[in-house]
């Protein structure tokens, strides 16, 4: 239409749709104002007043007819009729609450469930960085011949970078650091960054208080003592009160003022990481103090390197074209290296080339880590809605029977098919529309569910993981697939029924062979969709018994753990080992303690420190992997661990400074160098320009270190008494009775020593193996809730088609039970179509799950994907399911009174 | 609808139009002036007129008001908007070279 044209339209359809009874009367007016004038006009020319009117309504053609004709015009009839069919509806709804209920509790879990997965993959696999411009940033990367991921780069390799590339309009550096952040004499551990000084304004980062510190205030090595506070951080510690700009905090020992609060929601570049405070990248002197020559030494990879692409520049062009320049750069360092570096690490070395990875998403740690579990369970939960489709459908065939006359009579009345199915369209819209809503608040509840799910120090920045635009996107488009699905196979169905010649009786429409078959269909793919879900379920829980098994080579009750770093509030190396000591036996005589220790590192808590070890007669080969585990650890380690020394002894108190170095290994280690001869009294070194100088004096088990799943690992030990410098140790404390009194009074014995010193990672190590497990535990209890549903929901479909099919059949049983037949014989009746319902099922759901558990893989702990367990237990629960639900039908079918049936019409 | 017509399609319109020009007209009046101005040679039936007035109200090329008639009743007039006239004037050119052309044809033949 000529836009003018809607101009005079649109007040006119508003009217026809909102002053319709107004419309309507003027209608009424005019066309009788018409065929009054065209009487009287008739009975001037001499007609009678009866004959006038006669011909007048005959040459308008009816007075109705043209009523039609004419709001046809008004372009609104769609809209009309779509009312009408709402309206419609909703009586329908109202008419059976019980099936409305029932359907609308189906879609609102299964929508639901979609919903809160979408959007947890909406936030953790979707949702770009929030920074300006996400897709103009890439994530540079490292690839060589040994590896192909190394994301760490030396602060002079970032300067070289940054200055003389023509590809970026920005490139930024950053590297995590440890701080005791000290306020009004109270102090506290927080989540410190180094961040290059072009950090902020390359990310197009805005302050919400104060300012953002500059490449100028990055220029010194520890010039700018500056710091910027995250929203969070700024509300938990301050209250968010704005006068703190300008405070001082005491970070470090080292007075530091508050220049700046980053707005809310702003994370920085790693989803899995919060960070409270951010400090300019020159302050490394301070935050990460050895080595000293860290931010000269091209030879210390610390900090990662994010980028943002110039306008116009494409990710290939700008690799191809730092590569070029990375490699001269590289070069140089190579032909630097001293000469005890050995041909095969600078051929290794020469090899690298610089790879650019999206990095919209930041440095996707968390993605990377859930997202083929997120995929997978998204993937069944879609098969749930299938499911809920299929019984939907089943549900509405089966309703729509009862409606046959009523379809019958408006055909008759002259509806098209057209106009019947957009009405059914219009109900299921309308149902799943209900179902949407009630499903997000579904949704929600369950999305903070599974978010328990994830260990606390990961979902930090998911707390906000909300229902967007794009998850009510999500749900009303799967809401409206769902409608089209369930709400068209009936109707397709039914408009082609109600046109056969039998329609006029809804019991004889039914007998018609062709709906019970169709149902039975319905069922049958449920059956075969159920399948796979109960199977997968299986190998889940399998795999998670496995994982549960696993003897983790320690033993986790009654151990908590607490971590402290002295050397952050300036404790010289001397005054630090007199505070650990000191904690250490105060912690030892407190009421309940059997045994503590301090160590380095924490089992299954993350990365290990891997060190490069040479071992007395032994040659390793060019570019065998030589780096074990290490970790730093106090006398008492293993008792308190509970860690077994299988041969020599555990370390002491002589193992000292003045006395020789001593190591103890696990038994991999011994293995792997010694073989079977025994390794007590041999040497390895930890420095490849001297020969081995630790002392082996015992062997320790093997244990799990990084995760449950992984296979037997060298790992080497040292005194704590030995090491010249202390850095952050955990204490270890294995007691008796709560965990959080021993937490408490380990506050308190620490507070006496020290109050600046806090105490920080606070866990116990059960916690910490639980956390482990919990992607593990995500997608185990999730897929087996799923399954169960997907059964139960099979089950119902069965149960109703059996059931309507053996009340169908009543007037059948009867005559056969008149002619003869026995109770056995109408048993099978029945049970023949369950049976071959079932079987027909589990075979198509076979052959689905066959290829679909494939993709599960790399998910499972040695299971494997064609565990014959789990299959033929998902099997028999169906058949378990299919029985129970044919048990009542077919009793009653075997009860059928002939005389009764018989008489029945 | 009516059979009766033997206008061509879209005709109808533009003779509603060109009536409507001259002066506001409520339905009857218009199925009157039709039969007149062409000396009952376009017989537009009645079961037609209505729809299709309704229709060009809908495109916005005519608008009708209700105005007192004699005897205390009331008509529901219809007159030319402007969008009308853009219209009609548009048509009329239309029309006037269809009929010139025809006329051509059909002098050709009698020659």
């Amino acid at each position: 239409m000529d836009p003018m044209g809607w101009l005079y339209a649109i007040p006119l359809r508003l009217r026809s749709l909102f002053r319709r009874r107004e419309v309507e009367s003027e209608l009424d007016e005019e066309l009788r104002d018409f065929l009054e004038r065209k009487t009287a006009a008739g009975v001037a020319d001499g007609l009678t007043t009866e004959e006038a009117r006669r011909c007048a309504v005959l040459e308008l053609g009816g007075l109705e007819q043209r009523k039609e004709d004419c709001r046809d015009t008004r372009g609104v009839r769609w809209l009309e009729e779509f009312l009408q069919d709402i309206s419609y509806g909703f009586r329908l709804l109202r008419k059976s609450p019980g099936f409305s209920a029932i359907v609308i509790f189906a879609l609102a879990l299964g929508l639901g469930a979609n919903t809160a997965l979408f959007s947890l993959c909406n936030t953790v696999l979707l949702r770009a960085l929030p920074v300006q411009h996400p897709d103009q940033l890439v994530v540079l990367n490292v690839a060589n011949e040994a590896t192909d991921a190394i994301r760490s780069f030396s602060y002079p390799m970032y300067r070289e970078l940054r200055d003389k590339n023509t590809v970026f309009s920005g490139l930024i550096a950053q590297a995590g650091a440890e701080m005791n952040a000290g306020y009004a004499g109270e102090s506290e551990k927080a989540r410190g960054e180094l961040v290059s000084g072009n950090y902020f304004e390359t990310l197009g980062v805005q302050p919400l208080l104060g300012r953002l510190f500059t490449q100028a205030d990055d220029e010194r090595p520890g010039a700018q003592p500056v710091a910027v506070l995250s929203y969070e951080y700024w509300l938990r510690r301050f209250g968010g009160d704005p006068a703190i700009v300008g405070g001082k905090l005491i970070l470090n020992n080292h007075p530091m003022t508050i220049i700046g609060v980053t707005p809310p929601g702003f994370y920085g570049t790693d989803l899995a990481q919060a960070t409270d405070i951010r400090v300019p990248m020159m302050m490394a002197i301070v935050f990460r103090p050895f080595p000293a020559n860290r931010l000269q030494n091209a030879g210390h990879q610390w900090m990662e390197v994010l980028a943002r692409l110039r306008s116009g520049v494409s990710r290939t062009q700008a690799q191809a074209g730092l590569d070029v320049l990375y490699r001269q750069i590289h070069e140089k360092e190579i032909e630097q290296l001293p000469a005890r570096v050995g041909d095969y690490r600078k051929r290794i070395a020469r090899s690298s080339h610089i790879r650019l990875l999206p990095g919209s998403q930041g440095l996707r740690q968390l993605q990377d880590q859930f997202s083929h579990a997120l995929v997978v369970l998204f993937g069944i939960a879609l098969v749930i809605l299938l499911i809920t489709c299929a019984n939907l459908a089943n549900l509405f065939l089966a309703r729509n029977a009862a409606r046959g006359r009523e379809i019958a009579m408006r055909l008759a009345l002259g509806a098209t098919r057209g106009r019947l199915m957009r009405q059914w369209l219009t109900e299921s819209l309308l149902f799943a529309s209900l179902g949407a809503i009630l499903g997000l608040v579904f949704a929600v509840w369950l999305q903070h569910g599974l978010l328990y799910f994830l260990p606390a120090s990961e979902r930090m920045n998911l707390g906000r993981a909300t229902i967007d635009p794009k998850v009510f996107g999500f749900a009303f488009v799967a809401a409206a697939a769902t409608a089209v699905l369930f709400g068209i196979i009936p109707g397709l169905h039914l408009s082609r029924s109600a046109l056969s010649p039998q329609h006029g009786d809804p019991r004889l429409a039914q007998s018609d062979m062709s709906p019970r078959r169709f149902r039975g269909a319905l069922v049958l793919l449920q059956i075969a969709l159920s399948l796979p879900l109960l199977i997968g379920a299986g190998l889940f829980l399998h795999s998670l018994r496995n994982l549960k098994t696993i003897a983790p080579g320690f033993e986790e009750s009654h151990v908590v753990l607490a971590s402290l770093n002295p050397s952050l509030n300036g404790y010289p190396p001397e005054r630090t080992r007199a505070l650990y000591d000191e904690f250490l036996a105060r912690v030892r005589a407190l009421p309940g303690v059997r045994s503590a220790a301090l160590a380095t590192g924490v089992v299954l808590s993350g990365g290990w420190d891997a060190i490069t070890v040479n071992v007395e007669n032994y040659q390793p080969r060019e570019g065998e992997d030589m780096n074990p585990y290490s970790n730093l650890v106090s006398p008492g380690y293993f008792a308190t661990m509970q860690m077994p020394i299988v041969a020599g002894r555990d370390f002491d108190e002589h193992d000292n400074l003045q006395s020789g170095n001593v190591g103890i290994i696990n038994q991999s280690m011994a293995r792997y160098f010694f073989g079977d001869r025994n390794p007590i009294g041999k040497k390895f070194g930890t420095d490849s320009s001297t020969p081995p100088d630790i002392e082996i004096i015992g062997v320790a088990g093997d244990a799990k270190y990084v995760s449950l799943k992984e296979k037997p690992q060298r790992h080497f030990y040292v005194p704590v008494g030995q090491q010249p410098r202390l850095f952050d140790m955990t204490l270890h404390v294995r007691g008796s009775g709560d965990p959080r009194l021993l937490v408490s009074l380990l506050r308190q014995t620490m507070q006496r020593i020290d109050p600046n010193v806090p105490l920080y990672n606070i866990t116990t190590l059960a916690a910490q193996l639980d956390e482990s497990l919990s992607r593990d535990r995500l997608i185990t209890w999730l897929s087996t809730a799923f399954g169960v549903l997907a059964t139960l929901l099979a089950t119902i479909g069965l149960y109703g088609v059996i059931a309507f099919s053996v009340a169908q059949r009543t007037r059948e049983i009867g005559i056969r039970m008149a002619l003869g037949a026995q109770r056995y014989n109408v048993l099978w009746l029945v049970l023949q179509q369950v049976v071959l319902l079932v079987l027909a099922g589990l075979a198509l759901g076979a052959a689905v799950s066959l290829g679909g558990v494939r993709t599960l893989g790399s998910l499972l702990y040695e299971v494997q994907t064609t565990d014959p367990m789990a299959f033929v237990g998902a099997a028999a629960i169906l058949l378990g399911a299919a029985a129970l639900a044919a048990y009542s039908p077919a009793r009653r079918a075997t009860l059928v009174n002939p005389s009764i049936a018989l008489r029945y019409e | 609808m009516s059979r009766s017509s033997t206008l061509v399609q879209g005709t109808l319109d533009f003779l509603l139009l060109k009536i409507l020009s001259v002066e506001p007209l409520h339905g009857f009046a218009i199925s009157r002036r039709l039969g007149q101005v062409s000396s009952g040679v376009l017989q537009v039936s009645d079961g037609s007129l209505y729809p299709a007035l309704h229709k060009l109200e809908q495109k916005g090329w005519i608008t009708a008001h209700w105005k007192p008639t004699e005897n205390n009743r009331r008509a529901k007039f219809y007159s030319l908007t402007k969008l009308g006239r853009k219209n009609l004037a548009r048509e009329s050119e239309e029309w006037d070279r269809l009929s010139n052309a025809i006329l051509t044809v059909s002098q050709l033949k009698q020659a």
